[in-house]
């Protein structure tokens, strides 16, 4: 892919959000309606034409934990707030960025996470854990190495402990589990068509009241570690 | 790939070989090569032995040959107990004799490093030349129980059985023999892999997948080289027999952190159990573990579903077992109308009929063990029995003897009934083709009950927590079976 090409030649350690995004969608998992723009009024034209809520992310390569530099405002109602947020993540960003992405905001109270790392002796793994604090607490994330079928994905969402959580919960609709078997599946096929990306990292993948499933943040890692 | 008969595999005359040139036995008794020898000549093997020597002329009886040219056959294996330094040039002398399959027991290859690594790989390379295949080096051995062939350090004393292990830990062939005889069990073939520079535990699972005399397949492991292989080859056994694995640590290759999340989660454990689930192997958590789950697996025929129901006449026991299903995530349905009615006749006022079925007595002693145990399985929502064990001969023979039995008749008419007592049990295996799983605080050697009934097929464990965990185990067997057979 030509984004990837881009980057190595560039000698850039990962993708930016939005260029991660892109590949992923390539490989059919959804992401976020989202735009990258470069000034306050074009977000805020932007926000107003996705609807509202939004979220702001500052967007680089090499901003690989935006949460921690502060560069991430979420649930947006209106221009002002629009405005407000443009300005200051551009005052606390002290490195240069593609832009600002102006992202439609995702609600719900559970959260997947998902990931493939490469392995000395397995090759490519793919992880799929509960996203949040799930994932720091209970580490309740669960691997299979790529290539596997769809009744291995499947398999995954049933290993994880929390497994009762993708069903119907809280008066939550039961998760499309076929998008989240598709996205494990789709990381194995990018693990396995690119072997120059070492990491991949979905987190968090929202899964809304309704069940619908949407990887809200990704990140794709460049070169053999 | 698991080959299409046991012959046809390539490591096939490592495990049965019909003669073996013999490197590194001698009069010295305190050789190594020569206590395993003495191993295979203890264990009965009755193939053809060229012990080959330097200097001795006979060593153990054998004929024994200046050098691998002597010869007057080509064996099917050499088995190399010798020096580190010799050993490349004696399995060059091998290769340009004709021989393609070795046992490579000597140490101090890729194990210590340096000179060693040098060492393995020149190994390695004289096999390539001459396609031979070989087990280790740094490796205990193998044993073939079938073929009364113990080639290891230490004398085999279990019996034939239906496990077949491949070990990346020479101790877990050499030294659990005793472990096994104490529930009756047995190997059909061990591998001690050692640092597997030609042969490796893929290879060996391959081998065992096509063994007939294998039921169960155990695996040691402490790392697994040949990753995707070991997926497909265990996905390709496992529809058609079990394997277990105890797997520890891991190499810290595996558990850098990344940049992400992924990676930092990514550590050894989290992923194997993730490549054993995609296997279909089911995962041990200790070596105990390990044999109770192949001995079951091994015994009983396939389970349909997780219901058990606990037969047993005392209530610790009872309780204990119905707790344990519980942890291990079996159920204890309640018995139908149907079955209530007809355990009517057979149970005392004293007895509880909810599940676990306690019967505190039997108003016939033989009911615990056929009419009761029958109704119990019969019953529509029982997926299998675990039952509890009591009586000892001596036990029995009080009882005889309060009834007026003479004390010289009463031994031997104790053991008829417990024979009986143990038959009727087997034979209702036979016949529901549900797992029935036993277990008492009583060993083999403390009781001839237990003897009895495992020696005809019903696996019996020292504790209802071993008991408990090992239907769980069949269970599993299931769902990883499913899986892979409907995927």
């Amino acid at each position: 892919m030509e984004i990837i090409q881009t980057a190595l030649e560039e000698g850039l350690p990962a993708l930016s959000e939005h260029q991660s995004k892109k590949v992923l969608e390539a490989f059919g998992i959804p992401t976020t309606r989202e735009t990258l723009v470069h000034g306050c009024k074009e977000a805020v034209v932007t926000a107003e034409t996705m609807g509202y809520p939004v979220v702001l992310k500052a967007c680089a390569a090499h901003l690989m934990h935006k949460s921690e530099k502060n560069c991430v405002r979420l649930n947006l109602t209106g221009p002002d707030q629009v405005r407000d947020a443009y300005d200051s993540i551009m005052d606390s960003i002290d490195v240069e960025i593609d832009g600002i992405l102006v992202q439609e905001a995702i609600h719900g109270q559970r959260e997947l996470i998902m990931g493939m790392t490469r392995d000395p002796q397995f090759g490519a793994c793919i992880m799929l854990g509960m996203g949040g604090i799930a994932t720091e607490i209970f580490k309740d994330s669960v691997f299979r190495v790529a290539p596997f079928d769809r009744g291995e994905a499947t398999d995954m969402a049933r290993e994880l402990k929390a497994a009762a959580m993708l069903g119907r919960f809280r008066g939550q609709a039961r998760a499309d589990m076929d998008t989240i078997c598709n996205c494990l599946m789709a990381l194995a096929a990018i693990a396995l068509d690119h072997p120059e990306i070492s990491e991949i990292d979905i987190n968090p993948l929202i899964i809304d009241p309704q069940g619908k499933v949407t990887a809200v943040d990704a990140l794709v890692v460049l070169g053999n570690r | 790939m698991i080959p299409s008969s046991i012959e046809n595999s390539e490591i096939y005359p490592i495990a049965n070989p019909g003669s073996i040139a013999f490197f590194g036995a001698s009069n010295n008794l305190a050789a190594m090569g020569t206590t395993v020898l003495g191993c295979i000549c203890a264990m009965g093997y009755a193939g053809k032995i060229y012990p080959v020597h330097p200097k001795d002329r006979e060593i153990k009886g054998f004929q024994a040959f200046q050098r691998v040219s002597d010869l007057p056959e080509i064996p099917d294996l050499a088995y190399i107990v010798l020096p580190t330094p010799v050993v490349v040039e004696t399995l060059e002398a091998c290769g340009q004799l004709g021989i393609r399959h070795a046992v490579i027991v000597s140490a101090g290859f890729n194990e210590v490093g340096g000179q060693g690594k040098q060492l393995q790989s020149e190994l390695t390379a004289v096999a390539e030349k001459y396609g031979i295949r070989f087990l280790g080096p740094n490796c205990i051995g193998v044993i073939n129980t079938h073929l009364n062939l113990n080639a290891t350090f230490l004398p085999y004393e279990a019996g034939r059985g239906y496990i077949g292990m491949a070990s990346q830990s020479g101790s877990f062939i050499t030294q659990m023999s005793p472990h096994m005889s104490r529930l009756g069990m047995g190997f059909s073939t061990g591998f001690s892999i050692g640092n597997e520079a030609n042969v490796d535990i893929v290879d060996c699972m391959a081998y065992l997948g096509a063994c007939p005399n294998t039921r169960v397949i155990a695996l040691y492991i402490e790392s697994i080289r040949r990753g995707r292989a070991f997926i497909d080859t265990a996905r390709a056994i496992v529809p058609k027999k079990p394997i277990v694995a105890f797997y520890v640590g891991g190499s810290d290759e595996g558990r850098r952190a990344g940049f992400s999340h992924t990676g930092a989660l990514a550590g050894p454990d989290p992923l194997y159990n993730g490549v054993f689930r995609q296997s279909g192997v089911i995962r041990a958590s200790s070596i105990e573990e390990l044999f109770d789950f192949c001995y079951v697996l091994g015994a009983s025929p396939p389970i349909q579903g997780n219901r058990v129901i606990v037969q047993t006449h005392s209530g610790g026991p009872g309780a204990a077992a119905a707790d344990a299903c519980g942890r291990n995530g079996l159920h204890l349905p309640a018995l139908t109308a149907a079955t209530l009615e007809r355990l009517k006749p057979h149970v005392p006022h004293t007895a509880s009929v909810a599940n676990p079925v306690d019967l505190t007595f039997t108003k016939t002693p033989l009911d615990f063990f056929q009419t009761i145990p029958q109704i119990l399985t019969a019953d529509e929502n029982a997926d299998a029995l675990l039952i509890y064990f009591l009586a000892t001969s001596r036990m029995i023979q009080v009882v005889l003897e309060a009834l007026g039995v003479s004390d010289d008749m009463s031994g031997d008419k104790a053991e008829e009934i417990i024979i009986q007592q143990a038959d009727a049990i087997a034979a209702l295996g036979e016949q529901i083709k549900k797992p029935i799983v036993g277990f008492s605080f009583l060993a083999r050697k403390e009781s001839s009950l237990i003897r009895a009934l495992q020696d005809r097929g019903i696996p019996v464990l020292p504790s209802p927590e071993r008991g408990a965990r090992a239907l769980a185990a069949l269970v599993k067997y299931k769902n990883l079976r499913e899986k892979l057979t409907q995927g």
